[in-house]
């Protein structure tokens, strides 16, 4: 499980708006799938969520599940696995202050289980005989 | 390739299973799939490629093996885009 959380000093409807409608803005172009700044994202109410290219494709980058506009957004995640083996995000927007805190929470789902865990496996094992070399691992 | 996509084919993660216990040539590998030895070749070049896995000697005696550091980014891909992801989100938030 991946737990992260930003604070912004907006409403949360305005804080929704900026993660679900303006997405295109801050989505970081390592993630797009056309690794163009210029491409579109849109992260609709549908349940699409996808890339337009500036040459007209189409990407699903993932699918909406729920969209309970201002405090929380579910989508299955395609990005770092695949569509068939799709990961589990969950958006919420909570007041606080005088902002709002967004949290992420994002974990494997039944399909993609073992893809999530595989990285542990492979390397519990390895890593224990080596433990030498997990120090330079982690801190390359 | 990015790692997550050379580990997106169940070969290559059986292949991968294989290697954490010892290295292999291979030979060795081939003979415990069912698929060509050009194919596991390929698979192999794939996994050399991201940097999951790499190779150790020359000739009859190459050998292929876990490469430990190609694992980091994948186990923090994720979680690397999302703290990429918010300070970009909380920039725009600040315009």
């Amino acid at each position: 499980m991946i737990q992260k959380s930003v604070f912004l000093r907006c409403q949360p409807q305005e804080a929704f708006e900026l993660f679900a409608t303006r997405i295109s803005e801050w989505w970081p172009v390592t993630h797009r799938p056309t690794k163009d700044p210029e491409s579109e994202l849109f992260l609709e109410e549908s349940g699409r969520f996808w890339e337009l290219a500036r040459d007209g494709r189409e990407m699903e980058l993932g699918r909406v599940r729920v969209w309970e506009p201002p405090h929380r957004l579910a989508l299955d995640f395609y990005l770092g696995t695949n569509a068939e083996q799709p990961t589990a995000v969950e958006i919420t927007f909570t007041a606080e202050d005088e902002g709002t805190r967004v949290t992420v929470h994002h974990q494997a789902k039944p399909e993609s289980a073992d893809l999530w865990n595989q990285r542990a496996p492979v390397f519990e094992r390895s890593w224990e005989s080596v433990l030498g070399n997990l120090c330079v691992t982690m801190s390359a | 390739m990015h790692p997550l996509d050379a580990l997106g084919n169940p070969i290559r993660r059986k292949i991968l299973k294989q290697l954490r216990g010892s290295s292999l040539s291979v030979h060795e590998i081939a003979e415990r799939f069912p698929v060509s030895r050009p194919a596991i070749s390929r698979h192999l070049r794939v996994l050399t490629q991201s940097g999951l896995v790499e190779t150790h000697g020359a000739g009859p005696r190459h050998r292929y093996a876990i490469r430990l550091k190609g694992f980091a980014p994948v186990r923090e891909f994720l979680d690397e885009f999302w703290d990429t992801a918010l300070a970009r989100l909380e920039a725009l938030s600040r315009k």
